[in-house]
C-alpha cells in the first residue's frame, strides 16, 4: 500500500461550505472484547479516525499497597500474585528478591536455578497470551488458540510444581515453596523442545502474514525518546529500539551466567517503534526465554530450595530497599521500608504496565478505530497491575 | 540433571516426536493417545463432506419427479400459462428454503468443526449422542455403531437454533422500532432472491421462473440488497457500534460491486450470454475439465480469484468482516439483535456464503458439468431426453456437482476466515479500488482479446 | 519464514511487491492451518465430563483436615493472609457433638471459600501436618453462605452447624469458667480476682501460651505471637 495511506492524517479542517460533521465520543470499555480487562478509553472519533483518546483506569483497584502494609512479609506474596496475574512467578520473584536483599538472605543455588526456570517459563506464558490476544485483536483467532495450547502446557508445568495454574505463590522469601518433583525438569525440557518449532509456526501464521503486517506496521509509532520520557519499559521500550533489559543491565539471580540476546525493534517491516516491532520483540523474547531455560536446565544442582534462615515470621532489619526485575511487561520494582517489625512500613510497587499504558494517548493520535485496538493490544497491559 | 534412573534424557531434540508426545500426553491431555487416533478423527468426515450435496441432490430429484409426474411442464392452455409459473415458483421457493435451512445448519456445524480442527480443538462433540446401538450380528458383538456414540456433535446447530429461539427478543427502547424489525427480513430476502438465478442442474424445464435472460446482472443487483438490511439494522439499533458496522458495510459492499461486476463480465464475454444457464452450457460437455472457465484463459483464472476474494468482502466474511469485527465493534451491526432476529441475520450470512460460492462454481467452475467428459455427454443427452429416469439422473448428478463444487469453495471461505487477520477499512477499500479494479479491467480487456484470438477457447483451438 | 532485515520494510514496499508478499504469506498461513486440519494428532481437547484430567499431587484445591491430629494451635489461622479460617474448640471438658482432635475437642473448623485465595500458606506451618489442600476444585453454590466449608464434617457449613457452634461456644465458656473456678479454688492464694466472670483474662491458661484464654473466641483478632 502506498505510504500516504499508512497513517491516516488527522481530520483536516473543513473548507467553508463543506458538510458539517460532528465528532463522536465513543466509550471503548470497560467491557469490551479488546481492552484486556476492565480498561476504558473514551475516544473522540471523526468517522473512523480517532482524534483523541483518554484512558480511564481504576476499575480493578484492590489496595495492594495498603494491604501489604497490614500483613506479614510472608503473607504479601500471594497478593503479589494478583498484581500481574499473567506473570505471577515474576511478581513473586520481584517481591521476594526485594525482601531478601533487605534481609541479606543467601538463597540455595538450586532455588536460584529453579527460580530462573519458572520466571522464564512464565515469561513465555505471558508473551504467549500477549501474542494470542494480539492476533485476536487483529481478527485472527487461530493463533490465539495455538498460543493457548502451548500456554496450557506451561500452566500444567506450574500446576505440577506448585499446585496452581495462575496464582502460584511459589517463589517465597528465602527460596521456593517446594522442590521440583522428580520428573518436572524432564517435562520442562520436553516442553521447550516442543515449543521452539511452534514459534516458527507463529511467524508463518501471523507475524509475517501480509495482512497482519499491514495492520500492525507503521501504526502507533513510539519514538525512543518518547518511550523513555514516559518511563516505558520492557517490550514497549525495546520495541522502540532501546536495548534495555534489567536481566542484562543489572543481572539478578544468575542471569549473568547465561547467554541470551535482548531482542529490540528494528523497524523491519515499517517504522521503528511501531506496533509490529513491539509485538515481534515479544515473539523473539519467547525464543530467548527458551534459550535461557535450556541453559539453566543443563545445571540444576541438587540441594535444598529454602534458605534455613528464612523463618516463619520474618523481621527484616530496619532500612529500605528498592529492587527491580524484568517482568514480561517491563521493569517491576518493589520498594520496601522496614522498621524491624514483622510488617512493612511501606511497600510500593512500580508496575511496568501502568507506565506503559500511560503512553497510549500519545501514540494513538490520528489513528483509525481499528488501529486503536491494535495499539492497545501492542502495549500488552494487565489491568490487575495497572490498578493494583 | 535428570530424574530418577530410567527416565528420559533431558532434551530429546528440538521439535522431536518424544517431546511432542510428552507435552501432549503429560501436560495437555492424559487421554490423548487413546482418543485422538486418525480413525476416530476422520471417521465421520467423508460422510459429512457428502452430506449436503447428496441431500440436496435428493431434494431436487424429488422435486423434478413431482414436476415430471404431474406433467406440470407439459400442460397447455390459458389457465396453465398463468398457473404454471406460480406453482413452479411456489415449489421452487420451498425447495430453496429447505435447502437454505439444511445448508445453514450444516455449514454452522462445519464451520465449527473446521475452525476447531485448525485450532487443535474438536469443536462440538456431545450434542446428539446416541445411546444404544443396533446389533447386526449379536454373536460377534458386531454393531452398526458403538454402544454410546456421539457423531461429532451433529445436532449442535439444532440445539443452538432452539436456544436462540428461546431467547428473549429484545428491541432497545430508543431503537427505530420498525426499521429494526424489518432489517433482518430485508437482509434475508436479498440473499434469498439471489438463489433464483443459480442453475442447480442442466434440466432446466422445471425451473423456468429462474432462468432469466439477464441472470448475471440480476444476481449482481440483488446480492447487494443484503447490505441495505445491514445498514437498516445498524441505523435502527441506535448504538454507536452498530452504526459503525453499518457504515463499514455500506462502504465495503457497494465498492466491491465493481470488481465483482468486472469479473462477471469477463465470464459473460467468454460465454457470450448474460443468461446463467448459457454460461454453464458453454463450459461443457466436451473437453472435460479443460472447458471450465477457470482453465479457459489466464484472464478468467484471475477473474475467478478476484471474484472469490471480492465475494468474501461482499458477504462480509473474514478477512473482510469489518461490519461485525468482534474485536473492534463488539459485534457490529447486529450488536443489539437477539433471539430469532439475530438468527435470521445469521441465516442470511450463511446463505450468502453459499450463494456467492455457488455462483463462482456456476460461472467459473463449470456449474453442473462434472469435468469427466463421458458423464458430461450423458448429462447433455439426458437433459434433452423425455424419459423420467435419465432426467432424474441428470438432475441428481448436476445438483451434486454444483453443490459439491460450491461446498469446496465454502470450505475455503471458512479456512480463510480462521487463518487471516482482519484488514483495516482503508486497506479493504484500497484492495478493491486500487488492486481489484485495475486487475478486473485487465481481465475484461484481456479476456475479450483472448476470446477474439482463440475463438471457442483454447481447448477447441489446440485440441481440435 | 525468514525475516527480511535489509531493503525496504515490507509494509512500505511498492505496489506489486506488496501484492506478491501478501499473497504469498497468505498461502503460507493457509498451509499452517491446513496442516493442523488434516492431522488428528494435534487435537488436544479433553472431553471434560467424560474424561478427566490427572490432577497433579500438589494440586491446591479445597482443603481437608485430619481432625484427629489437630491440636488447635491456630497456626494455620494465623498464617492465612485473608483470615478465612475459623477454629473453635475446648480443652476443658466434654461438649456433646464436638469432634475429637489431639487432646482437644473441636467445635468449629471452617474455611470461608469466598475469601480463601488458595495460597497454601495455611498448610505449611501446621505442626501436625494435618491440614491439606485436596484435589477437589469445583465448589460452587447458589448462596454466599454455602461456600463456607466445615472441615470437621467435610461438608458445607450449614445452619445447624452454626447453631451447634453457638451453643458449643456458650458451653465452652461455661467449662472454661468452671475450670478457672476450680483452679482458683485449688490455688493457695487467689491473687486479687482481677478478672471477674465473663471476661477471664490472661493468667488463666498459663501452661500453653498460644492458646487464647477464651475458648469461645473465634479466630483471635490479634493473637499473641508464638514463642519461636
Ligand atoms: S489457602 Fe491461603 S487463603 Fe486459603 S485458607 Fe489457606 S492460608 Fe487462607
Ligand atoms: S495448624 Fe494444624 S494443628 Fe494447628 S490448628 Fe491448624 S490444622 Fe490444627
Amino acid at each position: 500500500m502506498s505510504p500516504e495511506l499508512q497513517s491516516p492524517p488527522l481530520a483536516q479542517p473543513r473548507a467553508p461550505g463543506d458538510v458539517r460533521t460532528e465528532e463522536m465520543l465513543l466509550n471503548i470499555g470497560p467491557q469490551h472484547p479488546s481492552t484486556h480487562g476492565v480498561f476504558r478509553v473514551v475516544v473522540q472519533t471523526d468517522g473512523e479516525i480517532v482524534l483523541d483518546s483518554e484512558p480511564h483506569i481504576g476499575y480493578l483497584h484492590r489496595c495492594f499497597e495498603k494491604i501489604a502494609e497490614s500483613v506479614d512479609y510472608l503473607k504479601v506474596t500471594p497478593y503479589t500474585d494478583r498484581l500481574d496475574y499473567l506473570a505471577s512467578m515474576c511478581n513473586n520473584l520481584g517481591y521476594c528478591l526485594t525482601v531478601e536483599k533487605l534481609m541479606g538472605l543467601q538463597i540455595p543455588r538450586r532455588a536460584t536455578r529453579l527460580r530462573m526456570i519458572v520466571a522464564e517459563l512464565n515469561r513465555v506464558a505471558s508473551h504467549l497470551l500477549a501474542f494470542g490476544t494480539y492476533g485476536m485483536d487483529s481478527g485472527a483467532i487461530t493463533p490465539f488458540l495455538h498460543a493457548f495450547r502451548d500456554r496450557e502446557a506451561i500452566l500444567k508445568l506450574f500446576e505440577i510444581i506448585c499446585g496452581q495454574r495462575l496464582n502460584y505463590n511459589y517463589v517465597r522469601i528465602g527460596g521456593l515453596a517446594e522442590d521440583a518433583p522428580p520428573r518436572w525438569l524432564d517435562q520442562v525440557a520436553a516442553f521447550v523442545d516442543f515449543f521452539e518449532p511452534k514459534i516458527d509456526e507463529y511467524d508463518a501464521l501471523l507475524s509475517y502474514n501480509g495482512i497482519f503486517i499491514k495492520r500492525a506496521a507503521n501504526i502507533g509509532v513510539l519514538p525512543a525518546a518518547t518511550a523513555i520520557s514516559w518511563g516505558c519499559t520492557g517490550p514497549v521500550l525495546r520495541g522502540s529500539g532501546v536495548r534495555r533489559d534489567i536481566r542484562k543491565d543489572e543481572p539478578y539471580l544468575e542471569y549473568d551466567k547465561v547467554e541470551f540476546d535482548v531482542p529490540i525493534g528494528r523497524g523491519e517491516v515499517g517504522t521503528l517503534g511501531d506496533c509490529w516491532d513491539r509485538y515481534m520483540v515479544r515473539v523473539r523474547e519467547m525464543r530467548e526465554a527458551c534459550k535461557i531455560v535450556r541453559q539453566v536446565l543443563k545445571d540444576v544442582p541438587e540441594g535444598p530450595v529454602m534458605a534455613p534462615e528464612a523463618k516463619k515470621v520474618l523481621r527484616p532489619p530496619k532500612g529500605e530497599v528498592y529492587y527491580r526485575i524484568e517482568n514480561p511487561r517491563g521493569e517491576l520494582g518493589f520498594y520496601v521500608v522496614s522498621d524491624g517489625k514483622d510488617k512493612a512500613v511501606r511497600i510500593k510497587c512500580r508496575s511496568p504496565a501502568f507506565c506503559n499504558l500511560s503512553v497510549l494517548r500519545e501514540i494513538a493520535h490520528g489513528c483509525m478505530l481499528a488501529d486503536m485496538i491494535m495499539i492497545i493490544g501492542s502495549i500488552d497491559f494487565v489491568m490487575g497491575e495497572v490498578d493494583r | 540433571m535428570t530424574g530418577p534412573a530410567g527416565s528420559l534424557p533431558l532434551s530429546t531434540g528440538r521439535g522431536s516426536r518424544e517431546a511432542t508426545a510428552i507435552v501432549y500426553q503429560e501436560l495437555l491431555n492424559p487421554h490423548h493417545a487413546q482418543t485422538y487416533t486418525g480413525r476416530a478423527y476422520w471417521g465421520l468426515f467423508p460422510f459429512a463432506a457428502l452430506f449436503v450435496p447428496v441431500l440436496t441432490a435428493g431434494l431436487f430429484v424429488a422435486w423434478e419427479a413431482v414436476v415430471h409426474l404431474t406433467g406440470l411442464t407439459r400442460t397447455t392452455g390459458e389457465f396453465w400459462s398463468v398457473a404454471r409459473p406460480l406453482l413452479l415458483g411456489l415449489g421452487w421457493v420451498h425447495v430453496i428454503l429447505i435447502f437454505i435451512t439444511i445448508f445453514s445448519m450444516y455449514a454452522v456445524w462445519m464451520e465449527r468443526k473446521v475452525s476447531a480442527h485448525m485450532q487443535c480443538r474438536t469443536g462440538p462433540m456431545e450434542v446428539g449422542r446416541i445411546q444404544g446401538s443396533i446389533f447386526l450380528w449379536k454373536r460377534f458383538n458386531f454393531r452398526l455403531w458403538p454402544k454410546s456414540w456421539s457423531p461429532h456433535g451433529w445436532l449442535q446447530t439444532l440445539a443452538d437454533g432452539l436456544k436462540l429461539m428461546a431467547k428473549e427478543d429484545l428491541i432497545p427502547k430508543d431503537a427505530d422500532r420498525w426499521i429494526f424489525i424489518l432489517a433482518p427480513i430485508v437482509a434475508f430476502t436479498g440473499v434469498f432472491i439471489s438463489f433464483l438465478v443459480i442453475p442447480f442442474h442442466g434440466v432446466l424445464s422445471s425451473f423456468i421462473p429462474a432462468d432469466l435472460d439477464t441472470g448475471v446482472f440480476f444476481f449482481a443487483a440483488v446480492t447487494s440488497i443484503e447490505a441495505i438490511g445491514v445498514i437498516m439494522a445498524g441505523w435502527a439499533s441506535n448504538n454507536k457500534w452498530a452504526l459503525f458496522g453499518a457504515m463499514r458495510a455500506a462502504t465495503q459492499v457497494v465498492s466491491y460491486e465493481l470488481p465483482i461486476g468486472l469479473a462477471f463480465l469477463t465470464a459473460v464475454v467468454a460465454a457470450g450470454s448474460l443468461r446463467v444457464s448459457d454460461i454453464v452450457a458453454a463450459q461443457g460437455p466436451d473437453y472435460g475439465m479443460l472447458a471450465w472457465f477457470v482453465f479457459r484463459s489466464p484472464f478468467l483464472l484471475l477473474a475467478f480469484v478476484i471474484y472469490f476474494i471480492s465475494s468474501l468482502a461482499e458477504c462480509k466474511r473474514a478477512p473482510f468482516d469489518l461490519p461485525e469485527a468482534e474485536s473492534e465493534l463488539i459485534s457490529g451491526f447486529h450488536t443489539e439483535y437477539s433471539s430469532m432476529r439475530f438468527s435470521i441475520f445469521f441465516l442470511a450470512e450463511y446463505a450468502a456464503m453459499y450463494v456467492v460460492a455457488a455462483f463462482a462454481a456456476v460461472l467459473f467452475l463449470g456449474g453442473w458439468w462434472t469435468g469427466i467428459a463421458p458423464v458430461d455427454h450423458f448429462l447433455a443427452d439426458a437433459a434433452k431426453s423425455d424419459g423420467l429416469l435419465p432426467r432424474l439422473a441428470a438432475v441428481g448428478i448436476g445438483v451434486f456437482a454444483v453443490v459439491g463444487k460450491s461446498m469446496i469453495l465454502v470450505f475455503f471461505q471458512m479456512a480463510a476466515r480462521w487463518t487471516y487477520p482482519r484488514a483495516r477499512l482503508d486497506q479493504v477499500m484500497y484492495l478493491c479500488l486500487k488492486v481489484f479494479l485495475p486487475f478486473g479491467l485487465l481481465t475484461l480487456v484481456g479476456g475479450t482479446a483472448w476470446e477474439l484470438w482463440l475463438e471457442g477457447g483454447w481447448p477447441k483451438a489446440l485440441l481440435g | 519464514m525468514p525475516a527480511a532485515t535489509t531493503g525496504t520494510p515490507i509494509a512500505n514496499r511498492g505496489y506489486f511487491a506488496t501484492i506478491w508478499q501478501v499473497a504469498r504469506s497468505c498461502l503460507t498461513g493457509l498451509g499452517v492451518t491446513m496442516r493442523y486440519f488434516v492431522r488428528p494428532g494435534t487435537v488436544c481437547t479433553l472431553q471434560y465430563p467424560l474424561q478427566k484430567d490427572n490432577l497433579p499431587e500438589r494440586h491446591r484445591g479445597i482443603h481437608f483436615l485430619e481432625t484427629e491430629k489437630c491440636i488447635m494451635c491456630w497456626k494455620c489461622a494465623r498464617a492465612c493472609p485473608v483470615d478465612c479460617i475459623d477454629i473453635e474448640g475446648t480443652r476443658d471438658g466434654e461438649i456433646n457433638g464436638a469432634y475429637q482432635g489431639k487432646g482437644v475437642l473441636l467445635t468449629r473448623f471452617t474455611i470461608d471459600y469466598s475469601r480463601c485465595i488458595f495460597c497454601n500458606l495455611c498448610c505449611e506451618p501446621c505442626p501436625e501436618l494435618c491440614i491439606h489442600m485436596g484435589q477437589e476444585f469445583d465448589y460452587s453454590a447458589y448462596h454466599r453462605d454455602d461456600v463456607v466449608k466445615n472441615l470437621l464434617s467435610d461438608r458445607v457449613f450449614t445452619k445447624d452447624d452454626k447453631t451447634f457452634v453457638l451453643k458449643a461456644r456458650e458451653e465452652a465458656a461455661k467449662l472454661a469458667a468452671a475450670k478457672k473456678a476450680a483452679k482458683a479454688a485449688a490455688a493457695p492464694k487467689p491473687a486479687a480476682p482481677a478478672a471477674p466472670g465473663a471476661a477471664p483474662a490472661a493468667p488463666a491458661a498459663a501452661a500453653k501460651p498460644p492458646v487464647p484464654p477464651t475458648a469461645a473466641a473465634s479466630t483471635p483478632p490479634e493473637p499473641p505471637k508464638p514463642a519461636g
